[in-house]
């Protein structure tokens, strides 16, 4: 579905992404881990083209995506759904224009039509009584709750999450993850950055490790954590296991 | 004792008089409420002028301080930003009556009008800039990957959260307009100002109208300000929900 070759990203000096070749098919679940500042939200950030490589392909569905602006930028980013560390909702919007502001917006529901598909999608995050809410008026979980479900809003092909549980309270982190837990089971397409081994443990289809912007490993994560090779790797799981 | 009560009975009958003289007589008075009307209409009209020109000169700077793109525009919005800050108001009102207009005849007020409303401009485009720069990278992220446009996320994401922001500020910059156009007498315009010149100029009497003028003043900024000073507290409640 998403297929990357070759991708280097440099800001300026700084090279941040090294030769990066990875295929994701439909209907995988794809766990990134790695030390911070390693690339990850770099590289996740590459595939929607919220960053623009410095060199190498990205096709998404068989088209070459690298070569894309404007108008077709736009289309091809509502088909891949993304989520913030820091939730990034609108604050000066309902939780329900936080939902419909896009797809209305944009021409592809009506104002019935979003409203209805918001209601059916705060049922589905666990919230359908926050629609008149405001964003500060909720927790952090029930923030990254909504968030994820005004990306489903666009009926995304793919989701990409970036840390989506690292600005939450602990006790806040399991709701974000069942959610998540189900959306994989659906059958969507993710792509998760994250330090929840337990996640990784559960619902990866397949664990990569990336350090100073290479993938340096990756295995399905029953291996990936019992039987790691690469020094680095090694070192890394000692310390956040 | 007798002598200071005459002497305080004097003073009420002869401002009595005096008041009835600069006021009263020949409806003077009059002068005092078309001058206001005048000032009014300038200020009202100057400050949307500003209002358009600030918010599309300040959506250039931030769009090429962010995007690094509308090169020109920002150019121009440089150039325009740096000659209007840097000359006195009273130079540009004259140089747009007596220089640019000065062929065609062409009604003052709108001149007036026009000036004020070009210097008002340069001021809220500072003011909404730093609005606009306030607005965490966040919002725009978010706009972006559910595939809005820049401008569709400028417009219904950003710039209602900026404006919310500054709308403080903006009203001030109101109000120092409101004071501004009392030079507008210089391109003779029966203003506020202008209307207690007249009253001096048939009365011979400086005290009475220049009072009754800045009293005017007074009471529409005093007002003015009581009003932002609302406008901020309920701004402030309703973040805080
Ligand atoms: N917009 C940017 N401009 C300059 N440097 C950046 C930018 N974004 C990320 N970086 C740098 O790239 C490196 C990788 O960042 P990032 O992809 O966020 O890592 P991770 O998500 O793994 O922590 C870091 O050194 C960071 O400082
Ligand atoms: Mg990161």
């Amino acid at each position: 579905m998403i297929n990357v070759s070759h991708l280097y990203k440099s800001f300026g000096e700084l090279a941040v992404l090294e030769d990066i070749s990875e295929t994701i098919k439909k209907g995988e679940k794809v766990v990134i881990i790695g030390p911070s500042g390693s690339g990850k939200s770099t590289f996740l950030r590459c595939l929607n083209l919220m960053e623009t490589p410095t060199s190498g392909t990205i096709t998404f569905d068989g088209e070459d995506i690298t070569s894309c602006h404007g108008k077709e930028l736009d289309c091809l980013r509502r088909r891949m759904g993304m989520v913030f560390q820091h939730f990034n909702l609108f604050p000066h919007l309902t939780i329900r224009r936080n939902i419909t502001l896009a797809p209305v917006k944009l021409g592809l529901m009506s104002k019935d039509e979003a409203n209805e598909t918001a209601d059916r999608l705060l049922k589905r995050v666990g919230l359908p009584d926050k629609a008149d809410s405001y964003p500060n008026m909720l927790s952090g979980g029930q923030k990254q709750r909504i968030a994820i479900a005004r990306s489903l809003a666009m009926n995304p092909e793919v989701m990409l999450f970036d840390e989506p549980t690292s600005a939450l309270d602990p006790e806040m982190v399991g709701e974000v993850l069942d959610l998540m837990k189900q959306l994989a089971e659906e059958g969507m397409t993710m792509v998760v950055v994250t330090h929840e081994m337990g996640f990784a443990r559960e619902v990866a289809s397949r664990v990569l490790f990336m350090a100073d912007g290479k993938i340096l490993e990756q295995n399905p994560p029953e291996e990936f954590f019992k039987n790691p090779s690469n020094p680095r790797l090694k070192d890394f799981l000692s310390k956040v296991i | 004792m007798e002598g200071f009560f005459e002497a305080i009975k004097g003073f009420f009958v002869s401002f009595g008089d005096k008041f009835s003289q600069n006021f009263i007589e020949k409806n003077r008075w009059q002068y005092l409420t078309n001058g206001l009307a005048t000032t009014l209409i300038i200020t009202v009209c100057a400050v949307i002028l500003g209002f358009i020109l600030g918010f599309i000169v300040a959506v250039v700077r931030s769009t090429h301080d962010k995007t690094g793109k509308m090169k020109a525009g920002n150019f121009f919005a440089h150039i325009y930003l740096t000659v209007i800050r840097g000359t006195p108001v009273m130079v540009q009102l004259l140089i747009i009556y007596y220089v640019i207009f000065q062929s065609i005849n062409i009604n003052k007020i709108f001149c007036a009008i026009l000036a004020f409303g070009i210097n008002s401009g340069a001021y809220v485009a500072e003011i909404v800039r730093s609005g606009i720069m306030s607005i965490d990278n966040g919002q725009m992220e978010a706009g972006r990957s559910l595939g809005l446009n820049y401008r569709q996320t400028m417009l219904s994401i950003i710039l209602p959260q900026a404006f919310k922001n500054v709308l403080p500020a903006l009203a001030n910059e109101f109000i120092v307009l409101l004071k501004e156009t009392s030079i507008a007498g210089y391109i003779a315009i029966t203003d506020l100002t202008r209307a207690g010149d007249i009253i001096q100029s048939q009365t011979y009497e400086a005290f009475m109208p220049l009072l009754a003028v800045a009293a005017i003043y007074l009471v529409m900024v005093v007002g003015l300000t009581r009003l932002v000073r609302l406008l901020e507290r309920r701004l402030a409640k309703n973040d805080k929900r």
